[in-house]
């Protein structure tokens, strides 16, 4: 069985195909500008690489945000369409959360970088996100003591983590913006 | 030859529309998921919102359209999608769409232009007799173009300065209209007379059209009757505005088909919708004793349908998309 893995929240396109527990290929691409132009052949040549044909995919697992706008619509885009169509089990992680699973922590502030500002995810030690997600300009956000930004990913981690949560329906996937727009401040 | 059967989608603006279309000319299902309503609100199209909206319906657009036909996905023979000019955001989220769809089906991609799309709402129900004459008007277009054969376009005339469609919104807006203005200028002015006296535009013998001059002068004429105290009569202002808009189109048609022996005259986009000009570009046509199309209303506004009437073409040539596809929020007809 295949699980399929697509992280487009930030300046890189992330996929990661597992094969039952394993990590069979996992390819992290930079990009200059969107990732229009880069995510599906990425895509592509991953499934080539690892022989596989799409219908291979048994499950679909997807960062729906926060991160860049237009980044997350692309992978949540394609995942959900991916699990939609090929009737399989999709499921949804965010950019906080991801961090957060890859590595032991009692309570912990994760925190996602993006060009003005950081969203933050405050989790207790078995990942219980304990308040809603907010996001600060730069400006107003002041390091504090239980901040972690940079950690690195563990994949496998991600997937025992992925394991315990239930499937959405594909056509209730949808990106976590947490930041509001211009237009909605008024 | 074996029936071909396209999907098309369309999301360059705020509408989530998708169809299947028979051999480029029957619509075997269609579906239209406005987001008017929403953006209203906002007095216009607000893009982030817009871009959401077509990730959150785009699955539940396809399961719809697929529902009301008996055409199977594994029967349909390509996947076609807009790809420019448009919302950046937007179209983005019909392109990828549209890519997971080829990749999932083994279908071929066709990348349509939005303009392209207007013109073929006309090859809907219709064949296409070249050489013909088309008029593009739409929020982001004023074109006359002669087309000798399938994508094969030459534009004999442009706005120099606004688009008719964005000229409507201005005067809509200035009339205190609401959004959409253009729909709601042609509707006041059913109730109204011609009785202001606006400018002509620009009396020359190009195919060139400038509405920038005639703008102003409503926007000017309605600010300085406000400052005096007089009470604007707007439905009387929304009729002469749109009497002398459309009759500066039909005058440039009328002297296209004077100088070029066409087979067909031909209305695209979404101000193809408006009545005034539905009316008048018939008569001209009725003079020159010349074959007319012009969309149903359902296909002059963005929509899928003339998406997969223009991809046949493509499809027959068999110019295909790659993975790779970007969509562009600017491109000329011309420039594939």
């Amino acid at each position: 069985m295949y699980t399929l893995f697509i992280d487009t929240h930030k300046d890189c396109i992330i996929i990661v195909l597992y094969q039952e527990n394993q990590i069979i290929i996992k390819k992290e691409i930079e990009t200059k500008q969107n990732h229009s132009n880069a995510t599906m052949p990425v895509l592509v040549e991953s499934l080539e690489q690892a022989g596989i044909d799409v219908q291979d995919i048994k499950e679909i697992l997807v960062v729906n945000g926060p991160g860049s706008f237009t980044g997350v619509r692309i992978g949540v885009t394609i995942a959900k369409t991916l699990a939609y169509t090929l009737q399989i089990p999709i499921k949804t992680i965010t950019s906080l959360l991801l961090k957060a699973v890859s590595f032991s922590h009692e309570e912990v502030n994760i925190i996602e970088k993006e060009k003005n500002g950081v969203f933050i995810g405050t989790f207790n030690q078995n990942n219980d996100l304990i308040k809603p997600y907010y996001y600060l300009k730069t400006s107003e956000y002041h390091k504090q003591e239980m901040d972690v930004e940079d950690i690195e990913i563990d994949y496998e981690r991600v997937l025992q983590y992925m394991k315990t949560l239930e499937p959405i329906n594909p056509h209730a996937v949808n990106p976590l913006y947490v930041k509001q727009i211009e237009v909605q401040n008024g | 030859m074996k029936d071909v059967y396209i999907l098309a989608i369309e999301s360059s603006c705020d509408e989530t529309s998708m169809a299947i279309v028979k051999n480029g000319r029957e619509i075997e299902s269609f579906t239209v998921l406005s987001q008017m309503d929403v953006h209203a609100e906002f007095g216009g199209v607000v893009p982030e919102i817009a871009s959401r909206m077509h990730t959150e319906n785009i699955t539940m657009v396809l399961e719809e359209t697929l529902k009301k036909s008996n055409v199977k996905m594994e029967e349909i023979s390509a996947i076609a999608v807009t790809y420019a000019p448009g919302l950046l955001g937007s179209l983005l989220v019909g392109v990828e769409f549209a890519k997971t769809l080829s990749l999932v089906y083994k279908k071929p991609l066709i990348a349509v232009n939005h303009t392209i799309g207007h013109i073929y709402a006309n090859a809907i129900e219709n064949t296409l007799e070249f050489p013909l004459l088309a008029l593009v008007v739409s929020g982001g277009h004023t074109d006359l173009i002669l087309m000798k054969g399938d994508y094969d376009f030459e534009i004999l005339g442009s706005t120099l300065d606004d688009a008719i469609g964005e000229c409507y919104d201005k005067v809509a807006r200035v009339l205190g209209l609401k959004y959409p203005g253009g729909p709601n200028v042609d509707k006041l002015s059913l109730e109204g007379e011609d009785t202001y006296p606006l400018p002509k535009p620009v009396n020359d013998s190009t195919y060139n059209f400038s509405f920038s001059g005639l703008k102003s002068h409503v926007i000017n004429l309605v600010h300085n009757e406000t400052q005096r105290g007089n009470e604007i009569r707007k439905s009387d202002l929304a009729k002469s505005f749109q009497v002398t808009a459309i009759d500066e189109l039909t005058r440039k048609v009328e002297l296209a088909l004077q100088n070029y022996e066409v087979k067909e005259l031909i209305i695209a986009g979404g101000v193809s919708a408006n009545r005034y000009l539905r009316e008048e570009i018939k008569k001209v046509a009725d003079r020159y004793q010349i074959k007319l199309s012009i969309p149903k209303i359902e296909y002059c506004t963005d929509n899928a349908a003339m998406i997969g009437a223009a991809a046949y073409p493509l499809y027959k040539q068999k110019k295909f998309a790659s993975f790779d596809l970007n969509p562009k929020s600017q491109a000329t007809i011309v420039d594939k």
